[in-house]
């Protein structure tokens, strides 16, 4: 689908105007609906929908070997399935460059350990680890991906329930754990500083949040923002076209705003989230 | 790219022997004393201080254009191909396509690098299009695309930085038509200091923070490329952990940087066709 | 919705159905008998199998005299002689523009059928045929009325009045083609400032006020200087935001409907219209008023 002039044209004075065509401002996201616990068989898992966009994540939890130059560390990876279901333009190898840009996108905001502590997944010293997946599914693609999938994300990881470890068997190289038993006895993984991506999308000479399908084809360019905590953890640029510095502060300038505002938004929700026991997920 | 299933792709992974020698097991604090020292670096530059930088148009006779770049031990070659029709394509497209490929030599940095492009040099070739798209003229080549590909003979630090930039001269030798050159500089926090064109040693540094609790503990890395006359951002990224205030504050001082490296570009380009016509006109 | 996030649960999530009475009408599936009597005709959604007329989509029976048709909820469009509907130029070929209008085929815009600037009557010259691209390009967005159908379903569409043509400034929207109601006119100026074009496609096109309608010459231009002011601009997101909230409880979307909803929105903000819970709201104040004056 693109656009002609005139409408890009409403579009852009509009933005200008600070009233956008669905009557939003330009700090404004439009309504998301939040699910978690949806997979059984995954350790933590949440579902976001924003509007058009619906992504899926899920965490599953394996034993593994810390990495020998990080050996108080545990392990998290990030996989983006662009399945063909979202858009035709995904099948076969159609979406595998975008999947690549958002897991990347994910890893280095995830990648400080003052946005995420890591440490708190080692279980021996240099020999045994939790690892984490986190595995992203794309069921609707309506824009704003990024975003999307980072609040998805943050909150699958608040969702997830680490196992216990009762005791640790040391015999010469092997190790053996003794996980508990009980379901109920988990630990919950610390996400307060858990990075929140905003993208920041520039049409005309203004910035706009949560893009729509539409207003992402006026834009010359946009910001995605990493926020974690008060701190910026990642920021990538994207799509074509260059800004001017002035622009990019704006930008970030924003994004952190906006971002800081979302996270609690999330976190006000999240508390409010019943433990167990959500609708199905395709109610 | 497709997998070579032929070629013997030694051990999957390998451990640097680095790892396990004594020096390796310095914690970052002491590691971030010895960072800047009498405010020199351990390479006698001051902190806001780029390295030298060598750079060499023509390297690759087959290609048509290629640059090399040596940023003291940081050494890139950059080879550009001609435009040729998109392959596997339906649909007509108004603007060239740009296809970058960022890969590092197996024998590069202090682990092996697989043949295969790992997640690392996957996000670099994106973000290396994402800065040159902005600079190429690309309306006017519609439907067909140029190959470039960067290949790092010896990471020593900003090699994206480096290839970004070398890339720019290699387009322009290429004849590919540009709005402008492209610089690009890498510059690596920790606490309140602040290196340009870190090495990889400072690079590792700059990755962690070594102090949870404090306020200060702001870390990470930070790419930019501009284009120059045009005073814009082609392409940005960040990790780590860094406040709003400090970010800005950065991009300025890249801002800067970045300026510095333009007279050297158009020196090398100059040089070239100086170059040329010497030759053409010796051999008259 | 005054603060700048709206996030729910799953489980607050709102009910969208408004049905009043919970009497449903008969919904055929696919491949369910539907008669076994031989004497009605094949209508769309239905197929004939050992003379036997079974439906071929799930969706309720509709009867005109022998002829028998289901009719899905959701279909693309299935175009008839004389509908007005909304569209875009996805190719411009020889002789003619490719239009998208959500019908199962792309609709053909034949350069022949459109009124070109300056005269209404001359001949299509070579010239023209280089000019296409000048008068519609990809992406532009026409209304039209369907002229013919041919036999595999592909849409002849003719712009050759002075209300249809290129459409200018504006927003489109698209809803199911069944929610659109037939009427005389598909084009409406509602006096909360704002006209729509209801194209039976389910494309609905929402844009400022069309007053001078002696000028137009065939629809060409586009006015990309003119900014629309503020409070046309409100009420376009208004209706834009009452329509999909109609839309979304499956009602019936025509001049009045649209002007009801819009009338009952106007206690929430344009966006708190995105929220499901005043959306519900809307339909159901909106439907409540309808049924009065059907009584």
């Amino acid at each position: 689908m693109s656009l002609c002039e005139a409408e890009k044209t409403f579009v852009l004075h509009g933005v200008e105007e600070n009233l956008r065509i669905d009557g939003r401002d330009r700090e404004q996201y439009r309504p998301m609906e939040l699910e978690t616990d949806v997979v059984s068989h995954a350790f933590g898992s949440a579902r976001l929908r924003l509007a058009n966009t619906d992504v899926l994540v899920a965490v599953k939890i394996e034993v593994d070997a810390p990495f020998p130059d990080r050996p108080t560390e545990g392990k998290l990876e990030f996989f983006v399935d662009c399945s063909a279901n979202a858009t035709p333009d995904f099948e076969g190898r159609g979406g595998e460059e975008l999947a690549a840009e958002i897991s990347n996108c994910l890893s280095s905001a995830y990648s400080s350990s003052l946005s995420f502590d890591l440490t708190k997944l080692c279980i021996v010293k240099g020999r045994k680890c939790w690892k984490l997946y986190v595995d992203i599914l794309i069921l609707e693609c309506g824009g704003n991906l990024f975003d999307a999938i980072s609040i998805a994300v943050k909150v699958a990881l608040w969702n997830t329930q680490v196992p216990k470890v009762r005791c640790i068997d040391m015999d010469g190289n092997t190790v053996d754990i003794n996980v508990c038993q009980d379901m109920f006895e988990c630990q919950r993984l610390d996400v307060e500083n858990a990075p929140v991506m905003v993208t920041v999308c520039k049409i005309g000479d203004k910035c706009i949040v949560d893009p729509n399908a539409a207003e992402e084809q006026c834009s010359v360019g946009s910001v995605v923002v990493a926020v974690s905590g008060n701190r910026l953890s990642t920021v990538l640029q994207t799509g074509m076209g260059s800004l001017h510095p002035l622009t990019l502060v704006e930008c970030l300038k924003m994004g952190h705003k906006v971002g800081k505002k979302l996270d609690e938004a999330v976190k006000e929700i999240l508390e409010k989230s019943p433990k167990g026991g959500d609708v199905g997920f395709l109610n | 790219m497709p997998i070579d299933h032929k070629r013997i792709n030694g051990p999957d992974d390998t451990l640097p022997y680095q790892l396990f020698i004594k020096l390796n097991r310095q914690s970052l604090s002491q590691k971030y004393k010895e960072l800047v020292q009498n405010g020199k670096r351990h390479d006698s530059r001051t902190p806001l201080q780029h390295r030298k930088i060598f750079m060499k148009t023509g390297v690759v006779s087959q290609a048509k254009g290629s640059a090399y770049i040596e940023v003291e031990k940081t050494k890139v070659i950059v080879s550009v191909f001609d435009p040729r029709e998109i392959p596997n394509r339906q649909d007509y497209s108004l603007k060239g396509e740009i296809y970058c490929e960022f890969k590092f030599a197996p024998f590069s940095c202090e682990k092996r690098r697989l043949h295969q492009l790992d997640a690392e040099e996957k996000q670099y070739s994106q973000m290396m299009k994402k800065a040159l798209e902005a600079t190429v003229c690309r309306h006017e080549f519609p439907n067909f695309q140029v190959d470039i590909y960067a290949l790092v003979l010896h990471n020593d630090g900003s090699a994206l930085s480096a290839a970004i930039t070398a890339a720019g001269l290699a387009l322009s030798h290429a004849g590919v038509p540009m709005y402008d050159l492209i610089t690009s500089v890498t510059l690596g926090i920790q606490k309140d200091t602040i290196l340009i064109d870190p090495t990889t040693k400072e690079e590792q540094i700059c990755r962690a923070p070594f102090v949870k609790e404090q306020e200060d503990n702001e870390h990470g890395l930070v790419v930019i490329s501009m284009i120059h006359t045009h005073n814009q951002v082609a392409q940005f990224y960040q990790t780590g952990s860094i406040s709003l205030e400090k970010l800005s504050h950065l991009i300025e001082t890249l801002e800067k940087a970045c300026a510095d490296i333009v007279p050297v570009i158009q020196q090398c380009l100059v040089k070239h066709v100086i170059k040329t016509i010497k030759k053409s006109s010796n051999a008259n | 919705m005054s603060q700048k996030f709206h996030i729910r649960l799953a489980s607050q999530r709102v009910n969208t159905s408004i049905a009043e009475n919970q009497r449903y009408p008969k919904i055929f599936t696919p491949g369910e008998t539907i008669t076994k009597q031989n004497e009605f005709m094949r209508g769309h959604g239905t197929y004939e199998d050992n003379g036997e007329l079974k439906s071929s989509v799930a969706g309720v029976r509709e009867q005109v005299n022998n002829l028998i048709s289901v009719k899905p909820l959701k279909s693309r469009y299935n175009g008839e002689v004389g509908d007005i509907v909304v569209g875009r130029i996805t190719e411009v070929q020889q002789k003619r523009w490719k239009v998208d209008t959500n019908a199962r085929l792309d609709s053909i815009l034949l350069l022949s059928s459109v009124n070109l600037p300056g005269g209404e009557l001359r001949r299509r010259s070579v010239e023209d045929e280089h000019m296409m691209r000048q008068y519609l390009q990809e992406g532009d967005l026409i209304s039209a009325e369907v002229q013919s159908v041919h036999s595999d379903g592909t849409l002849s569409l003719h712009t050759r009045s002075l209300r249809y043509g290129k459409l200018g400034q504006g927003v489109l929207l698209k809803v199911f083609p069944s929610l659109i109601q037939r009427s005389k006119t598909h084009f409406h100026n509602l006096p909360v400032g704002a006209s729509v074009i209801l194209g039976n496609n389910g494309f609905i096109w929402i844009c400022p006020i069309i007053n001078n309608s002696e000028d137009s010459v065939g629809g060409f231009v586009q006015n990309l200087e003119e900014k629309v002011p503020r409070q046309e601009r409100e009420s376009i997101g208004r209706i834009r935001n009452c329509i999909q909230a109609l839309a979304m409880c499956k009602m019936m979307i025509y001049d009045t409907s649209i002007l009801y909803a819009y009338e009952e929105s106007l206690k929430y903000s344009i966006v708190e219209l995105l929220v499901p819970e005043a959306m519900v709201d809307i339909a159901i104040l909106t439907q409540h008023r309808l049924s009065m004056i059907e009584v």
